[in-house]
């Protein structure tokens, strides 16, 4: 039965193409790699309780590496991509280094700067990223076969993210998931009981650069067009309401936040000029009355009568 | 260089660094009482601004706009921290970082639902063409901003020092469960604290409106305001207006030096630095606390 479902799930999301327009598979894609940086940004934020606002920055990284990769170094885009995350990755490492003695507000700053410094260099190094202008990405080819056909990208992406769904919830089982969530709870008693917990933030920010250096170059590659203004503070604060209204430190509540937002332009069809208020109200109102997401709403759905009684319950993360 | 080109160029470092300095104390204030940061306050200076253009469209002259909004805006506050803040204040430092975010995207929202993206001018009395003195040009809305920051520094500490109220405020920033037993209501200390910063915030905005131009984008201004408040360690009030003003003068020395791209790398470079080599800002002291 465990194998089951993932297989049943994996075969019916690679059969779209078999259907859709070639709209809706770009919607599909799209949403897939939200799933894919919404379960990075969920093993630093919602298992290890850091605040991060840089994450466009890393999906910044992710893409402009895997564009120039191919378009100035020449490698194919199967190659491309995984250096693209691989250095994406060193890059949170050597931000998350610094930083291993920030927690909380300072954090958040340290992060938010970081955004601000990537965003500029884009903006001042025309030549090299297009700057404001933004920059073509050609179509990858991947072993020599142009990924021309939209069906061989789409798999390739949904690939990708099965395999990030599996690695993440393997991650969060693992020693250094349970880590993180005592990281979150209590940094002090995460240290008396032995864990590294200076040297665990590196780590933790490494992991979630590699998620979304790879969400980014896929995002290159499925656009075609990158420009500065997809990776700023908004589209991090997005990447933020994705897990916080999915669930934190839940693999399925980043899933459902991610597939979910990517949705939402298509049922506001029409009245576009209202997602960032939309955006702004569910955000609000999930971290108000909801805190544990759609995730928590879930776990809790079962109990619902017997909730009442219990309901001091501790929020999430309140340490 | 000469000298003339230098204290030009001090002059608008020092007015600019007024605008920081007055942001920062923005974002202390209620830092200070709750130990939550504002992330909406740049949000609350653009609101400031377009309802400054709201009152002045209704046919107020600017000088009497002013008052209307700053108490528009401190009623905001106040209503901000009592439905918004206080019941999650308990909770994680995430949840306080991100709601503070959420309610600065949802009051851009509703600014760019109803006047789009358009740059609307705002008059103000101090718009008018530069004077000599000396060898110098002075421009009046310069000695504005200067002149407010200074006042406003000097009639909050004042206000902390020898009030009532103030001394109320700055005993719950000290222990909040002492002062409480002390006869201080910790929640009015909380409301008015967050009310007088949201007041700060829109003063901002009607400053420098008539200057820049009133947009949405105004609040970006809350970039400058975090890195002013962290040079100065974040806790202090008079931290945050020696970093704004420092923050202001080195961005236009490195701007009129080195070009563009420099100055607009210096704040973020520096608050990388400094949170990174001093989180407890250049003049704070040492802290002990290690995780």
């Amino acid at each position: 039965m465990r194998i089951v479902i993932p297989v049943i799930a994996f075969a019916a999301v690679s059969s779209v193409p078999l259907f859709a327009t070639s709209y809706y598979l770009y919607l599909a894609e799209l949403a897939m790699i939200n799933v894919v940086v919404a379960l990075g940004l969920n093993l630093l934020c919602g298992n290890g309780g850091l605040i991060s606002l840089c994450n466009g920055s890393f999906m910044a990284a992710g893409a402009y590496g895997t564009a120039l990769l191919t378009s100035e170094a020449g490698l194919s885009g199967l190659a491309a991509l995984p250096a693209a995350t691989l250095l994406t990755s060193l890059l949170g490492a050597i931000l998350g280094y610094p930083a291993r003695r920030l927690s909380g507000l300072y954090l958040a700053l340290v992060t938010l700067g970081f955004l601000e410094l990537v965003q500029i260099a884009i903006e001042e190094y025309p030549d090299i990223t297009g700057g404001i202008r933004g920059l073509k990405v050609a179509r990858p080819a991947i072993l020599g076969l142009s990924l021309q056909s939209e069906t061989a990208l789409y798999l390739l992406v949904a690939a990708l993210t099965a395999f990030a769904i599996f690695a993440a919830w393997n991650i969060q089982k693992s020693r250094f998931g349970r880590a993180l969530d005592a990281l979150r709870q209590s940094p002090f008693a995460a240290r008396s009981l032995g864990i590294p917990v200076a040297r665990m933030k590196p780590f933790a920010f490494a992991l979630n650069a590699a998620f979304a250096g790879c969400a980014g170059g896929l995002f290159a590659m499925v656009t075609g067009f990158i420009d500065p203004t997809e990776f700023g503070v908004l589209e991090s604060l997005k990447h933020i309401t994705f897990i916080v209204v999915g669930g934190l430190g839940s693999v399925a509540g980043s899933v459902l936040g991610a597939a979910l937002f990517t949705a939402l332009p298509e049922f506001l069809r029409g009245t576009n000029e209202y997602s960032e208020l939309v955006y702004g109200l569910i955000l609000l109102g999930t971290l108000l009355f909801f805190p544990r997401g759609l995730a928590g709403l879930w776990e809790r759905l079962p109990a619902l009568p017997l909730q009442r009684a219990a309901s001091k319950e501790p929020v999430h993360g309140a340490s | 260089m000469s000298w003339q080109i230098l204290s030009q160029l001090g002059i608008s470092g020092l007015s600019i660094g007024s605008i920081y300095a007055l942001v920062g104390l923005a974002l202390v204030l209620p830092y200070k009482a709750s130990g939550a940061v504002n992330f909406a306050q740049g949000e609350i200076v653009t609101f400031g601004a377009y309802m400054g253009l709201v009152l002045t469209g209704l046919g107020l002259p600017y000088l009497a706009a002013v008052p209307l909004v700053l108490l528009i805006a401190a009623a905001a506050g106040a209503l901000i921290e009592r439905f918004l803040i206080r019941p999650i204040m308990a909770g994680p430092e995430f949840t306080l970082v991100i709601t503070t975010f959420a309610i600065g995207i949802v009051i851009k929202a509703l600014i760019r639902l109803h006047w789009q993206d358009n740059t609307f001018t705002l008059d103000a009395p101090f718009i008018a063409p530069p004077f000599k003195l000396g060898a110098l040009r002075l421009n009046p809305a310069y000695l504005v901003f200067v002149a407010s920051m200074t006042g406003i520094s000097a009639g909050l500490s004042l206000f902390l020092a020898y009030t009532k109220f103030g001394k109320a405020m700055r005993a719950t920033a000290l222990d909040p469960i002492a002062a409480r037993l002390m006869g201080i209501k910790p929640a009015r200390v909380l409301s008015s604290a967050w009310g007088l910063a949201a007041a700060l915030g829109a003063l901002v905005g009607l400053l420098l409106g008539p200057v820049i131009g009133v947009n949405p984008e105004m609040g970006h201004l809350i970039l400058k305001g975090l890195v002013a408040a962290v040079i100065g360690g974040f806790s202090s009030l008079g931290g945050a207006v020696a970093g704004g003003i420092l923050l202001g003068l080195l961005e236009t020395y490195a701007g009129a030096f080195w070009g563009a791209t420099f100055k607009n790398l210096v704040p973020f470079a520096v608050l990388i630095l400094i949170l990174l080599a001093r989180p407890e800002g250049l003049a704070g002291p040492a802290s002990a606390r290690r995780v």
